[in-house]
């Protein structure tokens, strides 16, 4: 469980969202949506641990009951997506996995990296470099990088934005299925209300920086 | 205002220049004017690059030549240039004159790189001690045959601070024994620095007897009959000296400025007013003292040369004829300007022409001094920077 | 991109060519059997050897290692270190020296509460393993690199992929040592292979910087070749070009294994870099904290050569010297001809071969620019005086010593080679979309390269530049030799003044020669500043 509360985010004294409060249930993707500038990235990066200084950010960020704010980003246990893939470009797709995986025996560490190139249905690939898959092949990678971590809670940050139509289907399928499967907590910001699965929760961010439930 | 300049080059040559020579020597004045001599010197001093100004400034007002004093580190880069320069045909050499001696001019010598013979015919080479100074005539073993005229002369010298030394080493074995006195605080510039070579040789020179073997070309059979002798002095130093005679420092400029610090005790140079030029200039302590060794040091002959490729030769020779005028040797004597001492016999001077000569005893002049000893003949020094190396070159 | 075959040209008339023309003329002179035997019997050959080895390495890592750790303390940030590369390294070295050696700076200070009167007898200086060196090496090359990796972490493009791949790192588990480590490093090294290559070839064949500060017994091998090559003796000369030969080639030799040990390596470092978060490396983090020991060290350096350019007599162990003179500098700009001389040359060179490189990398194919960076790095390795010679003879043929177009092509050599090894990494790795994106606009390439590509690479640029004009300033050997005794530039006189050991001179030209390029590093980096802080 997920639990933002009271949490409001501040621009140069101007208010970009107002205090507002939230839960997510494991395995549930709530969207957030709203204009450019709104600061929907912003709140993932809070969330994330990494907001720049110029922001200034209130409320707690509050995982399985446990407070994050003053945790550094890499023991948060947040998992995160952008609209660029970020594959690290001198790694192969194994090794990209491979970065992910949590310290334990290498052979295991190994056995998990291949078990996830099979879900991604990437089997071969491990030592292909990431320039020479295609956009729905890296996507699948970046995800799997992102799951392979055991993440506690995902931020996904318009990943799909930069896929063509038919793709993004496909992976946004592929991707809410692993999510719920694993019963993650999700956070999505997104321009398309089509990328929000269905059922699923949909906030909005008004230019006010009122957060309303559509 | 020809005639004047004409009165004054015939003062600065001398008073009793014979005519015949004059009328040559008249064609050579008349040449030289106008023309520029690249005068190409060592100018790690700025004594000596002054003193070079000031020449250059009086030659400019007597003769009508301009110097412009070419600025080395080392004369080698002279000889490789003109080397190449002649290789390549080039007939208006870069090079009028240089300031050169021992190695250098034997290489140009051999290699028929020099214009000359001309340093006999200048009006003013008639003051030169050729009687009493053998190394005028022989540089490093070598004759000089007219191709270099002689400009100063040099003995190997040794400094220290009289408040640290109070009894100054005159024998190498001394020397030795002031180290085990002192360990760490006695060294000298590494081979084969030209100092660094000169204090081996020395160490040679005294590690016999009779030294008549170094006259002559030396090679590896003559040598392992004293190379034992002057290992063993080496080493008996060595084990005392600074960095136990594991490294050496890089030239005799340093040794000079470990010396100031006092990291060192006993410093050397080849010029014995050196010492007391540089306390003049505030570079040693005023309690300096200089000194050669009782037996002798080796002692030699700094000379000028004019490529055969120069474009100025007349001028060179009127510049190098000037540079051995009793006045220009006797201001280059004078320590507060450069304390370089003078290649001319006194006695052939005019009394008052001597009396610019005289120097009182300054803070750092020689007050010990020894007699000059010849240079080992040129061969001697492969053989002894050969076996440095190899003994001492690995640390 | 269009492809001209006259881009080469200008490239190619003041670097190229000179430079085949002058090895051509040089090596088959000295090149023979007897040179190498000579070589091999020196009995200072096999110390010297290893003793460079040793140095090189070494301080290659230890740079690459410091200018790292640097970098990783901060990335969002990255030091300014263009002004210490304006320091010239005999300065430096000769800064350092009065700082440890046994008289310097320190033992003094030591000596007032211990009551010392006579130096201690450290081994600070000329020590037989070259430590000294090493230390002045690192204190040099390291800015270098972290200048080479700031200006890559300054670039738009790069900045913000960097930025999202930390975030990414840092979401999977990494801390950010780890991440730097094995996401930002490895990307930069990459990127970063010329660079590294020049600071390893300087470190092999540096000279001046051993004469001051490095062991005698045995020296280094450059050492050995400078000493043997300054003789006047053909043989000996000729023993040292077989060195300059023997130097080179092991030089690209060990180039060679490094690179194939990283190739063969791969599979190993590819396990490291996917290792598991949470290794131990966060705890030594502190030591990214270290670039302030080089603004300090650089500070004192400057500050120690100005005081010692005005000391008089300074007897040890005086902290102060006895009185002070101007005398040093009255001398220094007395004669303002070599000044000038420096200044217009540099900037006539600088500013050549910065059109040269890009002229070439606009229009000639990125393939072709191996075989230049290859030339450049060659010619670094190669001692100034052999390359100096070989120009020199060039010069003769041609009867153009002594004139100016000498002292320009002269210096503008090794100019245009560290100019192209600067720019041709951050010019290559420009974004091709943005002249897609220009194109697309109906905007002419003279208008975009004026108004987009070159203001982008404005840094990279003008550091070049500055790189390029610092380079012109440092030149002796060559410069000496082509000048004929016709010209004289501020090294010329900075060195021939130091053989006299004149220590308030040596510290006054020392001082000089930073001042020039510093003032034009510091030009440069005002003028290169971003328009804005990047988020």
């Amino acid at each position: 469980m997920l639990s933002l509360r009271n949490v409001s985010l501040t621009l140069h004294d101007k208010a970009l969202i107002k205090p507002f409060s939230l839960e997510i249930a494991p395995g549930k993707i709530v969207t957030v949506m709203g204009p450019s500038g709104s600061g929907k990235s912003s709140l993932l990066s809070f969330i994330g641990g990494d907001l720049d200084e110029a922001f200034t950010a209130r409320g707690e960020i509050l995982l399985n009951d446990e407070r994050l704010n003053d945790l550094p980003p890499e023991k948060r246990g947040i998992a995160r997506l952008f609209q660029d893939d970020l594959l690290f470009p001198h790694m192969t797709v194994g090794e990209n996995l491979l970065f992910a995986v949590p310290r334990m025996p290498q052979a295991e560490r190994i056995a998990a990296m291949r078990a996830a190139l099979e879900q991604a249905e990437l089997m071969g690939f491990e030592d292909r470099g990431p320039h020479t898959l295609s956009g729905g092949q890296r996507s699948r990678v970046a995800l799997m990088r992102a799951l392979l971590a055991r993440p506690r809670a995902i931020l996904l940050d318009e990943p799909f934005g930069k896929l063509d139509r038919e793709l993004r289907v496909s992976i946004r399928g592929f991707t809410h299925a692993h999510i719920a499967e694993r019963q993650i907590p999700a956070l999505q910001v997104t321009h398309d209300p089509e990328d929000a699965p269905p059922g699923g929760r949909i906030l909005k961010l008004t230019a006010t920086g009122e957060v309303i439930d559509v | 205002m020809l005639n004047r300049r004409r009165f004054l080059a015939l003062t600065a040559a001398g008073f009793s220049v014979r005519p015949a020579f004059a009328a040559d020597w008249a064609a050579i004045e008349a040449e030289a004017k106008g023309q520029t001599v690249y005068f190409n010197a060592w100018a790690g001093s700025e004594q000596v690059n002054g003193y070079i100004a000031w020449a250059g400034e009086e030659a400019a007002k007597r003769f009508g030549i301009t110097v412009e004093h070419v600025k080395i580190t080392d004369t080698a880069e002279v000889v490789k240039r003109v080397r190449d320069e002649v290789a390549s045909g080039k007939a208006d050499g870069s090079v009028d004159l240089v300031w050169i001696n021992g190695e250098n001019f034997r290489t140009m010598k051999t290699e028929k790189l020099l214009f000359g013979p001309f340093s006999e015919a200048l009006p003013n080479y008639q003051f030169v001690d050729v009687e009493g100074k053998a190394t005028v005539t022989q540089d490093f073993s070598e004759t000089v045959d007219g191709l270099e005229a002689p400009w100063g002369m040099a003995q190997l010298t040794f400094f220290a601070d009289d408040t640290k030394v109070t009894e100054p080493p005159l024998s190498m074995a001394a020397l030795t024994r002031f180290a085990e006195a002192n360990p760490g605080r006695v060294s000298y510039p590494a081979p084969p620095e030209f100092h660094g070579t000169t204090f081996i040789k020395q160490m040679l020179l005294e590690a016999v007897i009779n030294p008549s073997m170094f006259y002559k070309p030396g090679d590896g059979a003559i040598f392992s009959t004293v190379r034992a002798v002057w290992e063993s002095m080496l080493d008996g130093l060595h084990k005392n000296c600074w960095r136990e005679g594991k490294q050496f420092p890089k030239s005799q400029a340093d040794v000079t400025q470990m010396v100031a610090d006092g990291e060192l005790l006993v410093g050397l140079t080849f010029n014995p007013n050196e010492p007391a030029n540089l306390v003049a200039a505030g570079r040693l302590p005023s309690t300096t003292v200089a000194w050669q060794h009782k037996k002798g040091t080796i002692g030699n002959t700094h000379f000028v040369a004019i490529p055969t490729n120069a474009n100025a030769k007349a001028a060179a020779q009127v510049f190098a004829n000037f540079l051995l005028s009793p006045e220009a040797q006797a201001r280059k004597n004078d320590i507060k300007v450069w304390g370089d001492p003078t290649v001319l016999d006194l006695h052939k001077l005019a009394a008052e022409e001597q009396h610019a000569f005289a120097t009182t005893a300054m803070p750092g002049s020689v007050t010990l001094p020894g007699p000059a000893r010849l240079e080992p003949h040129a061969s001697w020094v492969p053989l002894v920077e050969q076996a440095w190396l190899e003994r001492y070159g690995k640390g | 991109m269009k492809i001209h075959r006259l881009a080469a040209l200008p490239l190619f008339l003041i670097f190229l060519l000179p430079l085949a023309l002058s090895l051509a003329l040089i090596l088959p002179v000295f090149a023979d059997a007897a040179a190498f035997k000579a070589l091999l019997n020196h009995p200072q050959f096999w110390g010297a050897a290893g003793l460079t080895l040793f140095t090189g390495l070494v301080s290659t890592a230890l740079s690459l290692i410091c200018a790292l750790m640097i970098i990783a303390g901060r990335i969002d940030k990255p030091p300014q270190a263009g002004a210490m590369l304006a320091l010239p390294h005999l300065s430096l070295a000769i800064g350092l020296s009065l700082l440890i050696m046994p008289a310097g700076l320190l033992a003094r200070i030591i000596a007032l509460p211990f009551g010392w009167t006579s130096p201690p007898q450290w081994v600070t200086t000329q020590d037989p393993y070259g430590l000294a060196l090493m230390a002045a090496l690192v204190l040099k090359e390291t800015p270098f690199l972290v200048w080479a990796f700031a200006s890559l972490l300054n670039r738009d493009d790069l900045r913000q992929s960097f930025a999202g791949q930390r975030a990414v790192a840092r979401s999977l588990g990494h801390r950010p040592a780890s991440l730097f480590l094995r996401v930002i490093a490895p990307q930069l090294l990459k990127r970063t292979v010329w660079p590294l290559v020049a600071v390893l070839a300087y470190s092999l064949t540096v000279v001046d910087m051993a004469i001051v500060i490095g062991p005698t017994q045995p020296p280094t091998l450059a050492q050995l070749i400078w000493t043997d090559l300054n003789d006047a003796e053909p043989a000996t000369a000729a023993r040292g070009a077989a060195g300059v030969l023997t130097l080179c080639a092991g030089i690209l030799l060990l180039l060679m294994v490094v690179g194939l040990s990283i190739r063969l390596g791969r599979p190993h470092t590819g396990k490291w870099l996917s290792g598991p978060p949470g290794t131990g490396l966060h705890k030594i983090s502190f030591l990214t904290q270290i670039w302030g020991l080089w603004s300090l060290f650089y500070s004192a350096i400057v500050i120690l050569l100005l005081f010692q350019s005005a000391s008089g007599l300074w007897p040890f162990p005086n902290l102060l010297p006895e009185d002070f003179t101007l005398s040093a500098w009255v001398k220094l700009l007395s004669d303002g001809g070599p000044l000038l001389t420096s200044f217009l040359l540099a900037l006539a060179t600088a500013t050549t071969a910065l059109v040269a490189t890009v002229v070439w990398l606009e229009g000639m194919r990125p393939s072709r620019d191996k075989i230049l960076l290859w030339l450049s790095a060659f010619l670094l390795c190669l001692p100034s005086l052999l390359i100096g010679l070989g120009q020199y003879r060039l010069f003769l043929a041609l009867g153009i010593t002594g004139t100016a177009l000498a002292m320009f092509l002269a210096h503008v050599l090794p100019v245009a080679a560290y100019v192209f090894i600067m720019l041709q990494g951050p010019y290559r790795g420009f974004d091709g979309r943005w002249q897609a994106t220009a194109a697309g606009l109906g905007q002419q390439r003279a208008i975009f390269l004026r108004q987009i590509k070159w203001p982008m690479l404005k840094a990279p640029i003008l550091a070049a530049f500055a790189v390029g004009f610092a380079v012109s300033i440092a030149q002796y050997v060559p410069a000496q030799l082509a000048a004929a005794g016709r010209y004289s530039t501020l090294t010329i006189e900075a060195v021939t003044l130091s053989s006299g050991g004149n220590r308030a001179l040596v510290a006054a030209y020392g001082a000089a020669l930073m001042a020039l390029p510093l003032v034009v590093f510091l030009l440069a980096q005002w003028l290169s500043r971003p328009r804005w802080r990047m988020r």
